[in-house]
């Protein structure tokens, strides 16, 4: 849907308010993913986002905040074109990882999709064993080797921080992991295919407390490493974990800033509002 | 207190609706256990007394009055209530069968001093019957037993008829001829055979051609030459003459020329003596007993060279005495044997069992037979004491082995497992075995399975995964119509339409299995050439219109070359190739076309479930693994297939439970020929079809008739136990990939 025309209004001088210049804030910081004037239409109707120009710094935990429905989700999914998946839905503008438009016909789904991970609000496993969840990813992106199957077994579990609970029991099935156990599962699954990113949609809403604190662990394990996106209801996880904070509100991007000046002097009425919960 | 009332009684009211429902449903639920447990009842109920042995009920003995020492000859009328014997000084009595009150008494016109040295029976169906005298007189008579109906009930009226009377010729010497020994048939053109030994061992034939009332008369000693003929028949159609001698000989002659008996063959059985011979119903099986008690069954054989070689069949359980006599049924394939000592054996043939052994006197027998409906043996022995037993052997070919074994059948070069349950005569032998028809239910099935299984495991994953749900919206209820169609329009449709348009355009039809692959995959092949964006912009469901013309010309393309691919592999003529070349003939109702119908019938189930259970695969499970990285076609194969695959192992089943249950389709669209042949050029004969063709013309009780409850029964069996295995994987398949 990117057509001709848009190219040229991105480019063209004359508007110069459209190109969104690096963020103060973010001015030390390589940017990995970038949105030019994003628009996303459910159909033609439903309008979930809003001119979203977003710049995603890299190793970083970037935390999206706002209330249902406000579009934090879509927009973490139109980063791995997951978005694709429903009928009639399309955008408008562009998503950039490392320079290159997502949406580009060039692009690889497949190859962006084993660059960009993605950890869902509900875990997932499959029904399969330990290792076949965790090999699934190199398996199908032609990784055949035994032994280098087996080392990323090993070392995607130790960094989802599930290794030791595991190791004996690697050819059980996932679906007898407690549900904290299978959500960092999930993780190591995502880990296996050396992603650059990896995107989280609340991947703690559905735990208990505990589990939580140990995904919220191996989170901010991971950022050493990774480039991690994370959706999240919970206020106070995204003040414990991410770095940066962005603020949503009906499809549109309120406000994005480091995390610590979201939570303690936000510019904009409507984050200081959501975050002392007079609504949400 | 009032308002407590009020909400008391409501509670009540709903727990009463409760109690209700819970009745009710329990009562259904019940009811269909009940009935389905009464349908397989009742099937065990009716195919039960195929397992069932021939059993003998002693009814009456007592002595015979005014009657000589020797009785040659007895039997009794259809209703078992008189009997008759014929002893040697020619006296023809008839008795009530009840008390053995003097009936009637009738007298052969014998002359002063005459006796009777051998009489023999010379019909099954009529009590026609020959006797031969020490003076060389044969007397040919017909006893009729009458059953006359007035107020006061059944009255069987007897009568004797004599037929002609003439002497045979003296041997040569002074002593008149004895009539020693006398085989005797009269055939259904009423023409008359008659084959006697006389005093000096020598053997004559007398004809007498009823169409041109003429008869012949031949002397066969010369063939024996220096053998002594101990035992002789004839067929009931008179054509063929056996004669077994002293030292195990036998003679088999053709009399289809009445003016010269061809001797068509010779062949030793035992080293014993021949003491008796008897062709059985059917004139097929001859059954030979020797001196030592052997008895054996024996018919022509074509062999390789294609020349008829009479082969032993069947070897019964040996008497411990010489077999002096055997009668055969007019009825089936059942004969006795009795021996000198009192002991008779009820054979059949078909299956070479021995069904009774018994003792019926403790002396020896001079006379017996079976009556006319095979359900009573009646024997006079040598104190003349007579003898009634009730016969209860309703299904003698139904043993296992006959069922499900392989039977050497008259006529048949070797033993085979055949299924044809009439034929055009009362003498016909029922073949009876399950084994051709269980082999076309599993034919039928597996060609419909081939067919059926991947179009609808395809569609399915195609609906459910690729295609857009305007379309799904729009296949669905069209296959749902599908299931909707009556299956005997669809085999109207196979058996009228489509196989003489399949035979016509044969070649073709084959074709499409070469060039729709390689068209598709050209196709394929083409399209990715096609630059990458322009084929990413096409809206998803186009890939089926663009397939439209594919197909279509896949299908063009092997009806054209279709004639010119038969002229150049198959000599202009494939029907004639396959049958000159790998002996195959080609039917037009074949199990290809039953395939492609039973399929049509079947793809709906399969499509239905299998699309039911790959949609119901979690959305989170496809999501993580396009999420990762894997195309669709990747996730479909890995993630959700394993998923569903309990879900399409039971649609699977399901399919096959009616493939395997399908009546009219299969009854329809095939030849109904009960072969063993996995040939997919020709027909087969499934269990449901034949159950439906046979079961309006199989007399009630009879052994067709239970062998086709039996087979009812086997398909009930098949079916449940496909519907439990498939159950029983289809749930360890669930649990082991279906968790979610």
């Amino acid at each position: 849907m990117v057509n001709i025309q848009e190219d040229i209004a991105v480019t063209t001088p004359t508007e110069p308010q459209e190109i969104p210049a690096a963020k103060p804030f973010l001015a030390n910081e390589r940017i990995v993913i970038e949105t030019q004037r994003l628009d996303f239409y459910y159909n033609p109707e439903a309008h979930a986002l809003k001119n979203i120009n977003i710049q995603i710094p890299d190793k970083k935990v970037t935390a999206f905040i706002g209330p249902s429905g406000c579009g934090k989700s879509t927009l973490l999914r139109c980063f791995n074109r997951m978005n694709d998946l429903i009928a009639g839905a399309y955008l408008t503008g562009k998503v950039l990882i490392d320079g290159e438009d997502v949406y580009d016909s060039k692009i690889r789904l497949e190859e962006l999709r084993k660059n960009v991970g993605m950890v869902f609000q509900k875990s997932n496993p499959f029904p399969m064993t330990i290792r076949e969840n965790v090999t699934f990813g190199p398996k199908v992106n032609g990784i055949t080797g035994k032994d280098e199957l087996e080392e990323i077994v090993v070392s995607s579990l130790k960094q989802a921080d599930l290794w030791r609970e595991v190791k004996d029991r690697l050819d059980a099935s996932a679906l007898d992991l407690s549900g904290g156990q299978q959500q960092r599962l999930c993780i190591a699954r995502t880990l296996a295919n050396k992603p650059e990113i990896i995107l989280m949609d609340e991947p703690a809403s559905a735990l208990d407390p505990i589990s939580t604190g140990k995904i919220e662990e191996t989170i901010n394990e991971l950022k050493k490493d990774y480039t991690i996106v994370i959706v999240t209801h919970n206020m106070q996880q995204a003040a414990r974990i991410s770095d940066y904070t962005a603020f949503m509100m009906l499809g549109e991007m309120v406000e994005m800033d480091s995390t610590k000046r979201i939570f303690t002097n936000p510019t904009v009425k409507m984050t200081e509002d959501y975050i002392t919960g007079r609504f949400g | 207190m009032e308002q407590n009332d009020t909400k008391q009684q409501h509670y009540e009211s709903v727990y009463r609706a409760d109690r209700w429902a819970k009745r009710f449903i329990t009562a259904g639920g019940y009811g269909i256990i009940v009935s389905i447990l009464a349908i397989l009842l009742f099937l065990v109920y009716q195919s039960l007394p195929l397992g069932q042995n021939a059993s003998l009920k002693h009814l009456l003995s007592y002595p015979v009055t005014d009657t000589g020492n020797q009785v040659l000859l007895t039997g009794s009328d259809s209703y078992m209530e008189i009997f008759y014997t014929l002893d040697q000084a020619g006296r023809l009595n008839f008795y009530h069968i009840s008390d053995g009150s003097l009936v009637l008494a009738e007298k052969l016109p014998l002359g002063e001093g005459e006796k009777l040295l051998s009489a023999a029976r010379g019909s099954l169906g009529r009590d026609v019957f020959a006797a031969g005298s020490d003076s060389g007189r044969v007397i040919t008579a017909e006893i009729s037993m009458t059953a006359v109906f007035s107020d006061s009930g059944r009255v069987i009226v007897p009568s004797l008829d004599i037929e002609e009377t003439w002497t045979a010729e003296s041997a040569g010497d002074s002593i008149p001829n004895h009539i020693e020994q006398l085989a005797f048939v009269q055939n259904e053109d009423l023409s008359r055979f008659w084959a006697w030994k006389d005093h000096v061992g020598n053997i004559h034939l007398r004809i007498y051609d009823a169409d041109d009332e003429e008869t012949y008369q031949h002397t066969l000693q010369d063939y024996f030459q220096n053998l002594t003929v101990t035992a002789m028949t004839l067929s009931h159609g008179g054509d063929n003459f056996i004669a077994g001698t002293q030292s195990g000989d036998l003679f088999w002659f053709k009399l289809d020329d009445f003016e010269s008996p061809e001797l068509k063959d010779t062949w030793k059985s035992t080293q014993n003596a021949i003491s008796s011979l008897q062709y059985l119903l059917g004139d097929q099986a001859l059954v030979i007993g020797d001196n030592q008690g052997a008895v054996e069954s024996w018919f022509p054989v074509r062999t390789p060279a294609n020349w008829l070689k009479f082969t032993q069949i069947h070897r019964f359980e040996s008497h411990p005495a010489p077999v002096t006599q055997i009668y055969t049924s007019s009825r089936n394939r059942n004969f006795l044997t009795v021996d000198n000592k009192g002991n008779v054996k009820l054979h059949y043939a078909t299956t070479g069992q021995t069904e009774l052994n018994f003792r019926a006197s403790d002396f020896p027998i001079q006379a017996a037979g079976l009556t006319p409906k095979s359900n009573g043996i009646i024997a006079v022995d040598g104190q003349r004491q007579f003898t009634l037993f009730q016969l209860n052997d309703p299904h003698p070919e139904s043993t296992f082995q006959g069922l499900f074994g392989k039977v050497w059948y008259e006529g048949y070069p070797q033993p085979e497992f055949v299924w044809q349950s009439t034929g055009g005569s009362d003498e016909f032998e029922p073949k009876l075995s399950l084994i051709p028809l269980i082999f076309g239910t599993l034919k039928g099935t597996l060609y419909a399975m081939l067919f059926s299984v991947p179009i609808a495991i395809m569609a399915a994953i195609y609906v459910s995964q690729f295609s857009p749900h305007w379309l799904a919206r729009a296949i669905k209820p069209t296959v749902e119509i599908m299931a909707a169609l009556p299956s005997v329009v669809i085999g109207f449709l196979a058996g009228l339409y489509f196989s003489p348009l399949f035979e016509e355009y044969l070649m073709g039809f084959l074709s499409v299995f070469i060039f729709l692959p390689v068209v598709f995959i050209l196709a394929v092949l083409i399209w990715r050439m096609v630059p990458e964006h322009h084929r990413t912009r096409l809206k998803p469901g186009t890939e089926l219109a663009l397939l439209i013309p594919v197909v279509s010309l896949a299908i063009a393309i092997s009806i054209w070359l279709g004639p010119t691919i038969e002229a150049v592999f198959f000599g202009a003529n494939f029907q004639q190739w396959i049958f000159t070349n790998l002996g195959v003939t080609y039917e037009t109702r074949n199990s290809l076309v039953v395939g492609f119908a039973l399929g049509f019938a079947v793809i709906p189930i399969i499509f239905t479930m299998a699309e039911d259970a790959l949609t119901n695969v979690p959305e989170s499970l496809s999501s993580a693994s396009l999420a990762l990285g894997a195309s669709r076609w990747q996730t479909v194969r890995r993630v959700i297939l394993p998923a569903a695959s309990g879900g399409i192992f039971a649609a699977t089943m399901l399919g096959l439970g009616r493939a395997v249950g399908e009546t009219m389709i299969v009854l329809m669209a095939t030849g109904n020929t009960p072969i063993l042949d996995l040939n997919p050029f020709n027909g087969f004969r499934a269990m449901s079809a034949c159950i439906a063709v046979e079961i309006p013309e199989a007399p009630v009780g009879g052994t067709l008739y239970r062998v086709l409850f039996f087979t009812a029964l086997l398909l009930f069996v098949f079916t449940f136990v496909i519907n439990t295995v498939s159950s029983m994987i289809g749930e360890r398949l669930r649990k082991k990939y279906a968790r979610f």
